[in-house]
């Protein structure tokens, strides 16, 4: 009796009918008590998004997979402190963490969460050593700004890594480890931007167990979302694979329906785990209507479902547990073939899922990481929590499939040779190594060499929302809003439901002052999902620019209270507050940004902003200098730091920063005109002269280069001069304040300056 | 000697008055300054004037003149004064004066409204181009009489309104062109 609970249960969850899922478990576990059975009751508890239930069964066990599920609930509830106990007991310091990867990427993500920079980024190398297929792990090292090279992360080694890890061997392994490494794995491949669909499928399927072996095929590989091959096989995936969201269904959105799997099993949950719910991002590949689950958010189970793997599932063994749903599914990334990173870390060979247990699918929560194929990157744009998108590699069906299953993961009978599986893995490491080197630039803020790589990827891997939406807001950060507003556009075109990156969009279109655009980007975002932050920060970007900072930031607020781990929201709100003139909420507002991200520039211009205003100049130097420090090509923020320079009379490195900063970006005006004030104030005024002389050139419209002019005209006393360019610049309409004091000094024109107040 | 402000007339005043229209490069300062008023009807104090609707109103229950004053809590750049005004108890004179506070006002503004209906515009500015703002730290706008004699006054809202300060600190000029504006922040 216990094993046909099981397999119902199993089964339930594969099809996604939670509630009879969670009501045979409960009979089963009445029944036969065990601490395997309770582990199948919170996987269920936490594929329907009841994260809470699932911290309750768990608690006090000590099985590592529990332990793994528990920390799970424990970070989807905030309850950090016992999640991170749970990883990694404290009395207890040699412990193993609980499944490989996938528990050092959840334990990564907690350090982080919480501050601990080293220990976090010691986590997550941890995590893509046992699992280089691990892209929502690279992520978050990007992020945090200790990446390595991609090349060597996606290098030889990793390539062993996969290779052992698709060959078949015990298909029983518990997929746990699978599954982390699935997730691991394909997130990292799927980090790539991948396709926007593929990823997105392939993510989903990524969980989804495509253990359609064999078949796998489905994604088609390169930008095909991985969709995961869904493994015909039996992959029993039985797992629930953690509530990862990942609509691995979702991931097959998008890219090519799964191809030919044979047995496209969307092992049950496992697809689902397209961390879908989550955050519609990229889940939300457009394709993939796989459903999304909501687990999201919290489960970040990731599953990689990237994995391909044809062959039965080992899908992803339920990543569960594992944080951000890597979803490592098991899938057995078998051959990777070029595809999506193949997880196969679980493949283990065709490992009867079935194993009663749980099979940790690779769910990937909330994210969708795209499967296989495709790194599915999902980046997300906020720190949230880390959805990593567990790009799941769907291993080209074909190879995986042999690997996986011996079992009914009718891969089609597939053998997977060991040379396809290295075949396939180095193709996905390929593609994992350029798009792992370029998020690696664009977080660096090195945005020209970051889209020189870009470009490099495969067509079809380039039209996907991920990649594009990385090239947006490479653009974005180069100041060049139109180019960027260009390939968000097409972003959306390729993914219309994800919200990755959506947010930095609607700033792209505030800067370039389409309210047109960025209303209907904004209502679009909040019909797709009323949840995600990225939706109502583009509202409230609407409403600001409108002016109507106070609507503004109610709906920064709500962005905030949706996901408090989103940066850009608080570095939005402090905005608003600014100006709004309530400083002090605005620095607090800004200091939450800085709490989450302490590289989130933004933030610390925001702050020097601010203490400019308050005129606390060398508090503005210091913030300014940060700003500069975590992007140092920022014009902008260049010619600021000259600003707060030039105020504690510092000229000579103010103008030494904006010589910087002119040759940073020529076509930022904003340097020679700061440089022209400076120059002002040292009374070079032939050289101020000249300078300004430049920019009239650029900005023939600019009342300000004119009002100063004059003012240095009337410096020197050619009155005729100042008076013709005071004309100008009232021409030039500018505004009230501006036409007062304007007039004010033609007025005094003769009055000599020491007078004069505004000199 | 009373002038008349603009669009008071009947005729500038219909049409387009009937809502609030303002520069964007201005915006309301008094929100937190301190309004009081030297007297009130139950029921139609103070609030009413401040709160956004057309519908409530205040109602003075004193002697003549009736007093609205604005405190400041540091020295404010006012450019109009917006009345909305009723038809019953309209007033007609109206001073305004500003100062330091109550032992210093001086008066900067005298108007007569003829027939006013709907949103009633009063500059303080002066004629000379340095004044076109007025910095102080407290104004108050007295009614010295009414339409018809009336004893007490209706006003349904007064606004404040000063400039925008400039979003870039420390600059002395503000950007109007496109390419300045689009550097000269980060969002």
């Amino acid at each position: 009796m216990e094993a046909i609970l099981t397999e119902c249960v199993q089964n339930s969850l594969r099809h996604f009918m939670y509630r009879n899922a969670i009501f045979m478990c409960e009979r089963l576990c009445a029944e036969f008590p065990s601490e395997t059975n309770s582990q199948l009751l919170a996987v269920c508890y936490l594929q329907n998004n009841q994260a809470y239930s699932a911290y309750h069964i768990l608690k006090g066990n000590h099985m590592a997979h529990s332990r793994y599920l528990f920390a799970q609930s424990c970070f989807k509830m905030d309850l950090l402190n016992e999640a991170e106990a749970a990883l990694c007991p404290p009395n207890e310091s040699s412990a193993e963490i609980p499944n490989g990867a996938a528990g050092h990427y959840l334990l990564g993500l907690i350090y982080r969460c919480t501050d601990r920079r080293k220990s976090a980024i010691y986590h997550f190398n941890q995590a893509l050593s046992l699992d280089p297929l691990l892209w929502a792990a690279y992520e978050e090292l990007c992020i945090l700004g200790a990446a390595e090279e991609a090349a060597t992360v996606f290098g030889d080694a990793a390539s062993l890594c996969i290779q052992k890890q698709h060959l078949p061997h015990g298909l029983g392994s518990k997929s746990m480890q699978a599954s982390a490494e699935d997730q691991g794995l394909i997130s990292s491949r799927n980090v790539g931007a991948e396709d926007l669909s593929p990823r997105h499928l392939k993510n989903i399927h990524g969980n989804s167990q495509r253990d359609a072996a064999g078949n796998y095929h489905s994604a088609p590989q390169p930008g095909g979302t991985g969709s995961q091959p869904l493994n015909g096989g039996p992959t029993t995936l039985s797992f629930y694979s953690t509530p990862s969201p990942m609509a691995a269904a979702s991931q097959l959105s998008g890219v090519a329906p799964p191809p030919i799997c044979r047995n496209m099993q969307i092992n049950g949950p496992n697809s689902c785990a397209t961390g879908a719910d989550s955050s519609p991002r990229s889940t939300v590949n457009s394709t993939i209507q796989a459903p999304r689950r909501k687990f999201v958010d919290e489960g970040k189970l990731r599953k990689v479902s990237g994995r391909l793997f044809a062959d039965s599932a080992p899908r992803r063994s339920i990543r569960l547990a594992t944080g951000d749903s890597v979803a490592n599914t098991n899938s057995n990334v078998s051959t990777v073939s070029g595809n999506g990173t193949n997880h196969s870390s679980k493949y283990l060979g065709g490992s009867k899922i079935a194993t009663g247990s749980v099979r940790p699918v690779t769910g990937r929560k909330g994210q969708s990481w795209s499967n296989e194929n495709f790194d599915e990157g999902i980046k997300h744009d906020g720190y949230d929590d880390s959805r990593n998108s567990s790009t799941t590699c769907s291993s080209p069906s074909s190879e995986s499939r042999s690997l996986d299953q011996e079992g009914p993961t009718s891969a089609a009978g597939v053998c997977l040779s060991g040379s396809r599986v290295a075949v396939g893995a180095s193709d996905l490491l390929a593609l994992l190594r350029i798009l792992g080197e370029g998020y690696r630039l664009s977080c660096g803020y090195r945005c020209q060499d970051a889209l020189d790589v870009y470009v490099k990827l495969p067509q079809k891997q380039y039209n996907t929302g991920w990649v594009l939406s990385q090239v947006g807001k490479a653009y974005f950060e180069m100041v060049d809003y139109v180019e960027a507003d260009h390939a968000f556009n097409l972003a959306r075109l390729a993914s219309p439901y994800s919200l990755e990156g959506m947010d930095v969009y609607s700033t792209v279109l505030y800067h370039l002052k389409e309210d047109m655009k960025l209303s209907y980007l904004a209502q679009e975002l909040i019909s797709t999902d009323r949840l995600a932050p990225q939706s109502w920060c583009a509202m409230g970007n609407c409403y600001s620019l409108q002016k109507d900072h106070e609507t503004a930031l109610k709906n920064f607020q709500r962005a905030v209270q949706l996901d408090s781990r989103f940066a850009y929201a608080h570095t939005l709100c402090g905005h608003e507050y600014v100006a709004l003139e309530d400083f002090e909420n605005g620095i607090k507002s800004y200091q939450s940004a800085l709490r989450v991200d302490t590289r989130h520039y933004n933030a610390w211009y925001g702050l020097g902003m601010v203490y400019l205003r308050q005129e606390k100049f060398e508090f503005s130097e210091h913030h300014f200098r940060m700003a500069f420090q975590i992007n140092p090509r920022s014009s902008v923020i260049m010619s600021y730091l000259g600003t707060a320079l030039h105020a504690l009379k510092r000229n000579k490195e103010a103008l030494e920063i904006m010589e910087k900063a002119i040759m940073a970006d020529k076509k930022n005006p904003l340097p020679l005109y700061q440089k022209a004030n400076i120059l002002v104030t040292m009374e070079n005024f032939d050289g101020a002269l000249e300078v300004l002389e430049e920019l009239k050139e650029y900005a023939p419209r600019e009342s300000s280069v004119y009002a100063l002019m004059g003012r240095i005209y009337k410096r020197r006393d050619m009155y005729d001069k100042a008076m013709l360019h005071f004309g100008l610049a009232l021409d030039m309409k500018p505004s009230a304040t501006d036409v007062a004091t304007i007039k004010a000094a033609i007025e005094k024109l003769h009055v000599p300056d020491e007078i004069e107040d505004n000199l | 000697m009373a002038e008349s402000s603009e669009g008071e007339e009947e005729g500038k005043l219909v049409g387009g008055d009937q809502q609030l229209v303002v520069d964007d490069d201005l915006c309301e300062m008094a929100k937190k300054a301190a309004w009081s008023v030297s007297s009130c009807k139950p029921g139609n104090g103070v609030l009413s004037l401040r709160d956004d609707n057309l519908d409530t109103y205040w109602q003075s229950d004193g002697a003549q003149p009736h007093l609205v004053n604005i405190q400041f809590q540091k020295k404010l750049v006012v450019l109009y004064v917006d009345f909305k005004l009723d038809e019953s108890y309209t007033p007609s004179k109206i001073s305004i004066r500003a100062g330091d506070g109550f032992h210093n006002l001086k008066e900067i503004k005298a108007i007569e409204l003829v027939k006013p209906a709907g949103w009633v515009y009063i500059s303080l500015s002066g004629n000379d181009p340095r004044e076109t703002f007025v910095n102080t730290f407290m104004l108050q706008i007295a009614i010295l009489s009414n339409h018809l004699n009336g004893r007490d006054t209706h006003v349904r809202q007064i606004k404040v309104y000063g400039p925008r300060p400039n979003p870039i600190p420390h600059q002395a000029f503000q950007f109007t062109s496109r390419e300045f504006i689009t550097y000269s922040t980060v969002r």
